[in-house]
């Protein structure tokens, strides 16, 4: 819904994602703000902002695949592994970031094809099922191969990124790259919402068989969203590559892939904005989690650690349960309604 | 001039079921086609081996000259077979614009880069399209609806999105599955003239599967009756409606 006495006169304006002169002046001052932080915040803040800003982009991945053309996805902590070890083999060959990162997205969502094209007669459940042993075979994949490529079961060191020639060492400079990145990607995944592949994987997700009278190619449109979203997964795990400058399959669980299901579901799955919202909203929760978790074990009430672990872990799955009740269609939409009851004040019948 | 559609010997049985048995058809340019009979006469079969989502053990279409018989669904559409679904089958969660610019979806060329990249090539084509989809949301009186959710709409009104999608496809021949099943009066009198508008202006041949006698007998150059899988009539409406099998057959089945 637009602000009243905003129209437009010409069909092409109107498909701005931005659209009005607030919009564009609220979102400037939140990045300038972001791009700001590391003067005022600590080390650990930076540290958490920048993991989240990767984690938004691996899930703004499995938005495309799952939340717009409806095709499930357990793999995606899979598809940012594979994005991660290539990047780490690309960096190690001496390639420098704006080459790798494409190039990691390539290669995940090449990987994602393969996974997906043998998969393409089955729907649902037996989808889901496929998924699940891309995330599977991946680690028994990459300690397979030979050693020299991917490093077997020790994994790869990777060295601080160079761009431009120059060398982006401290922690700053990897918050400020991997802030840009996801700027650059969230505008691609909205761009993808509002255009043919987009609308052509919304058409398959809400009713397929009309898609293919319209002639969209049901084959070819789930392999387009699997490897579009698995680009975004291979971008992410370029980033936490440099960002962690060590790779080993253990960093790319079952369980990674899931929490990215659960945040695109707490922060709404039919838009790009859900995928950002819930995970900033499920990786503060975690962190909040942790360090009151941190906290208990260190006064000493009397808990063990493992205990403490759990009890977090059932908290937050419990709020994570709680948000999906009482707001089905995510944060995103939430914030919709926040931003139209705005607009319309103070008169709520518009 | 040859036929736009042209079927022959046209045979489909499911288990013991024959739904279809040596139906031929032709529809000519600028024709509309009314197909008829009872429950369970083999209509929407009939639309469905058109629109290539049952296979036929036996017979052969023919679509503008070409043997369309072994496409699936959507090389059919970009062939220029248009058609909508019985009952409501919309974009329920997109816009009745986006809807309608999903029925360009073979005419636009944008791919998964253009998408994300959304540089001028695919913002120019964006726009170009708008700009044709609006043609068609005028044309159906949509305008104050471009941007509400399908979901939401009224039955009447989210048949006529359906239209407005198939129309999308610039089709050379568009095939409607009771399109007014469920409407009231007013609203089939609209429809009924949105079709007649459909094969005027844009010169489109319509195949209309509807169980409103008036309507058909109103609209269509042509009736085809189908009993039992068989083509047991077609003629002019006056012809057919005078047949004394079509009047069995309607007779039998009250
Ligand atoms: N997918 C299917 N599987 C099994 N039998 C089918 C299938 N589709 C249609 N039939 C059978 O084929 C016959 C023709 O059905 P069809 O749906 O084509 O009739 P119709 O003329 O469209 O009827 P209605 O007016 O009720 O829509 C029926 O006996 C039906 O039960
Ligand atoms: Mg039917």
């Amino acid at each position: 819904m637009l602000p009243s006495g905003v129209f437009f006169t010409d069909h092409a304006a109107e498909a701005g994602l931005l659209r009005t002169l607030p919009q564009r002046l609220w979102l400037a001052a939140l990045l300038a703000a972001l791009v700001l932080l590391p003067l005022v915040a600590g080390a650990h803040l930076i540290g958490l902002l920048t993991m989240l800003c990767i984690t938004a982009i691996a899930v703004l991945g499995l938005q495309i695949t799952t939340g717009m053309a409806g095709q499930v996805n357990l793999g995606q902590s899979a598809f940012v592994g594979a994005g991660a070890f290539v990047a780490a083999r690309l960096a190690l060959a001496g390639l420098p970031l704006p080459l790798v990162l494409p190039l990691a997205g390539l290669a995940a969502a090449a990987g994602s094809v393969a996974f997906a094209l043998p998969a393409m007669r089955v729907k649902g459940f037996y989808l889901a099922l496929t998924t699940l042993a891309a995330q599977v075979m991946f680690p028994i994949l990459i300690i397979r191969l030979p050693a020299a490529w991917f490093g077997g079961a020790d994994g790869l060191g990777v060295d601080p990124p160079t761009v431009a020639g120059i060398r982006l060492g401290g922690a700053t400079a990897m918050y400020l790259l991997c802030l840009g990145v996801l700027v650059v990607m969230a505008t691609a995944a909205f761009n993808v919402g509002r255009s043919r592949a987009g609308r052509a994987f919304r058409a398959m997700r809400d009713n397929d068989n009309a898609a293919r009278v319209l002639g969209i190619d049901p084959l070819r449109t789930k392999l387009a969203a699997f490897f579009a979203g698995a680009f975004f997964a291979g971008v992410a795990g370029a980033l936490y590559a440099y960002q962690v400058r060590y790779v080993t399959t253990e960093q790319f669980t079952l369980w990674q892939s899931v929490w990215y299901v659960g945040m695109l579901l707490v922060g709404g799955m039919t838009q790009p904005l859900g995928a950002i919202l819930g995970t900033l909203f499920v990786t503060l929760l975690q962190e909040m989690l942790r360090s009151a978790g941190g906290a208990l074990l260190d006064a000493d009430v009397g808990l063990q650690g493992g205990a403490i672990f759990a009890a977090t872990n059932v908290l937050l799955g419990s709020v994570i349960l709680a948000g999906l009740i009482f707001e089905p269609r995510g944060l995103a939409h939430r914030w919709g309604l926040v931003v139209a009851a705005y607009r319309i004040w103070p008169y709520p019948h518009r | 001039m040859s036929a736009v559609l042209d079927v022959s010997g046209l045979t489909l049985g499911f288990g013991q079921v024959v739904a279809l048995s040596d139906v031929a058809m032709t529809v000519q340019a600028g024709e509309i086609v009314s197909l008829i009979g009872p429950n369970g006469a083999g209509k929407s079969s009939l639309l469905n081996c058109l629109s290539g989502f049952y296979r036929p053990q036996r017979g052969r279409i023919l679509f503008a000259g070409r043997d369309i018989t072994a496409l699936p669904p959507h090389r059919r559409a970009a062939a220029g077979l248009g058609r909508t679904f019985q009952g409501l089958q919309t974009y329920d969660s997109m816009t009745v614009r986006e809807n309608v610019l999903s029925g360009m979806h073979v005419h636009m060329r944008a791919g998964l880069l253009d998408a994300m990249l959304y540089w001028p090539r695919a913002r120019q084509e964006e726009a170009r399209f708008t700009e044709l989809a609006e043609e068609i949301i005028a044309f159906l009186e949509l305008e104050e609806l471009r941007h509400a959710p399908v979901g939401a709409l009224s039955y009447g009104l989210r048949k006529r999105t359906d239209l407005g999608r198939a129309l999308g496809l610039r089709p050379e021949l568009l095939l409607l599955d009771e399109p007014m099943a469920g409407m009231n009066a007013e609203e089939k009198a609209d429809l009924a003239r949105f079709i007649l508008d459909i094969r005027d202006a844009r010169g489109i041949p319509v195949v209309l599967v509807e169980h409103d006698m008036d309507v058909v007998m109103d609209i269509s150059d042509r009736v085809m009756v189908l009993e039992w899988g068989r083509v047991i009539a077609d003629g002019a409406p006056d012809a057919v409606r005078g047949d004394p099998r079509v009047i069995s057959a309607y007779l039998g089945q009250a």
